[in-house]
This record gives structure tokens, sequence and C-alpha cells, in this order.
């Protein structure tokens, strides 16, 4: 099984903070994301997401989502890690998401509630934050 | 220097002063903070953005408007830059990748507004034309459930996620969105969206 190196980026202006801990099983995305080409940004984390769970490199995922704004591509992309989650926690893998918003803001709440009705296996916890 | 010849001299930009004056007051007449036209890039976006989130906080809008207005500008500009039938495309280093159109942005009412107007395809128009029916007929409760169905569809062949982005400014706007063509050759359309938040 190859070892999947954890992917860690610092936030800019337009592309969210990444911490990617494979082995851990740690996940966190926090900040904003409007970046220039978001399947360039998100296919690598996207691929690397897929391939640990796959090979089962933790038994535990903790998967936490803290951002203040996305755009459309990246809601896509977000979309398309949760369906990743879903199925890993279908076939066993324990998955916790935690989708973490401040709690004035609608507009990320809506998206919260709205990716939680994909999760049946997954343990998916809105954390509004003050 | 004769007296005749420095009244030239002073003649002479005053007209343009005018002139840029006069477009510049007819703009602000509009309610409008910044337009933009010409060839957009993704570090254009950037600039007018921050510029554009600044502005309309200094005039102490709550965070949900600013929010809202700054999503909608980013979607129609990005709908810009992918979708405008002018562009430029080269293979330097970086590569180089400029789209034309318009973006304005301003307030009426105490309303903000973003206006965005780029040439496309004419078989394109029919077909966005089509999809902004569509979401003009939709209310926000039936824009939210579709906005969700299109994130769970794979990805159309060729679409860059434009569909999505649409939805994305039609739930962040007040009113349904305003669009219009204008055939402009046999080939090309030019395509106008404002949206109201």
């Amino acid at each position: 099984m190859a070892v999947v190196e954890s992917i860690q980026h610092e936030a800019t202006d337009r592309t969210p903070a990444v911490l990617f801990d494979f082995g851990a099983g740690q996940y966190r995305l926090s900040g904003e994301s409007y970046p220039e080409d978001a399947a360039n940004f998100y296919g690598p984390l996207t691929l690397g997401l897929r391939q640990a769970l796959e090979d089962r490199v933790s038994d535990e995922v903790e998967f936490t989502v803290e951002m203040i704004y996305f755009n459309s591509s990246t809601a896509k992309a977000l979309m398309n890690m949760f369906q990743i989650l879903e199925d890993a926690a279908e076939s066993g893998v324990g998955v916790r998401i935690n989708w973490c918003y401040h709690e004035d803001d609608e507009t990320m709440e809506e998206f919260g509630e709205d990716f939680s009705e994909d999760f049946v296996h997954a343990d998916y916890r809105m954390c509004p934050q003050s | 220097m004769s007296e005749a010849a420095a009244e030239a001299r002073t003649d002479s930009p005053a007209l343009i002063a005018e002139e840029v004056l006069g477009f510049q007051r007819n703009m602000a007449r509009r309610g409008i903070i910044f337009s933009f036209t010409g060839y957009i890039s993704e570090g254009i976006l950037k600039a007018l953005g921050d510029a554009l989130r600044q502005k309309i906080r200094l005039e102490s809008t709550d965070n949900k408007t600013v929010n809202r207005v700054f999503s909608v500008f980013v979607e129609q500009v990005q709908n810009i830059i992918r979708y405008s039938a002018e562009r430029i495309e080269h293979d330097d280093e970086p590569p180089v990748e400029l789209s034309s159109g318009m973006i304005t942005v301003g307030s009426e009412n105490g309303r903000f507004f973003v206006i965005c107007g780029n040439v496309i395809g004419r078989k394109d128009a029919d077909v966005l034309a089509g999809r902004l029916r569509e979401l003009a007929a939709m209310d926000s409760a039936e824009l939210r459930r579709f906005y969700k169905e299109k994130l769970r569809e794979p990805p159309d062949e060729g679409s860059k996620g434009g569909s999505i982005g649409l939805i994305e400014i039609a739930r962040r706007a007040s009113e349904p969105i305003q669009f219009d063509f204008q055939h402009i050759s046999d080939a090309q359309s030019y395509f106008v969206l404002k949206a109201y938040i």
C-alpha cells in the first residue's frame, strides 16, 4: 500500500487553507474559495481523498469544512468529495463531517443543510460558531 | 510664450476634461460604483472584487448583502471569462487567457445591481435564454432545490460549470434576473444579464 503524503496549503485570498492528513484521517478546509481554476485546485485533493479511502489508510475519518464564502465551481468540488466520503461510510469507514459556519451566516447554513441531505451513513454535523 | 499660445494649450485639455467629466457624471447619475469594459482576466476579477467589497462595506452595508453582491459579481465575471466569444488565448509561459466583456456594479433606490455583457455564439444564445427563462420562473425554494440537483449531476460535456453559476446568481438576487440578447451578426449575439440584490 502506497503511503499517501499529506497535503497542506496556506490560505490565499482566493483559496482556503487546506490540511489533508491522510495518515491520521484528518481533513480540513477553511477560508474562502473562488479559485481561478477549481478543477485544478480541488482535483489533487479529491484524488488523494479517494485514494486514501480506497486504501483504508485509516478506519476513521474526520472532515471539517469551515468556509466563509465559496463560488459555484467550489460547491461542485465539495459535492464530489462528499460523495466519496458517503460511499466510504457506506462501506464501513467511520466518517464524520463537521460543517462549521458563523451562526449569523444564513448562506453557509443553507449550504450545510443542503449538503447534509446526501449523507445517510456518515455522521454529518452542523457546527454553528459565534 | 505668448498669451494666446498659453491659452490654446490649456484650452485643449479642458475640452477633454469636460468630456471625461461628463462621462463620469453620467455614470454617477446612474448609480454606477464602477464599470469595467475590455479584456478581463482572473487578476482583474480579484482586484475589482476587493475594491467592491471595501466600497460596499464602507457604506456600512450588512454582511449578508456584501456577500450576496460579491457572489453575484464573481459568478458573472467568471461567466465572461469562461464563455465570452471574444477571447485571446496564447500558449506563452504563463499562458495568456483573456476574455472581453463588460461588468458594472451600482446601486439604485437602496439596492445593488450587477450587470454583465459579452458576445456569445448565436446558437448558444437560444440555449442560454431557455435556461434563464426556466430560472426566472422559480421561487427561492425551487432555486435552492435546482441548485442542489445540478450539483449532484455529473458535469455536461464541454460545460465549465456555468449553469450552476447562473442558479447561484438567481438565488442571491432579490427579484428574477433580467436578461436580453442583441443579435450582432449571423454567428454572434451580445448577451446582457442584470441582477438586483
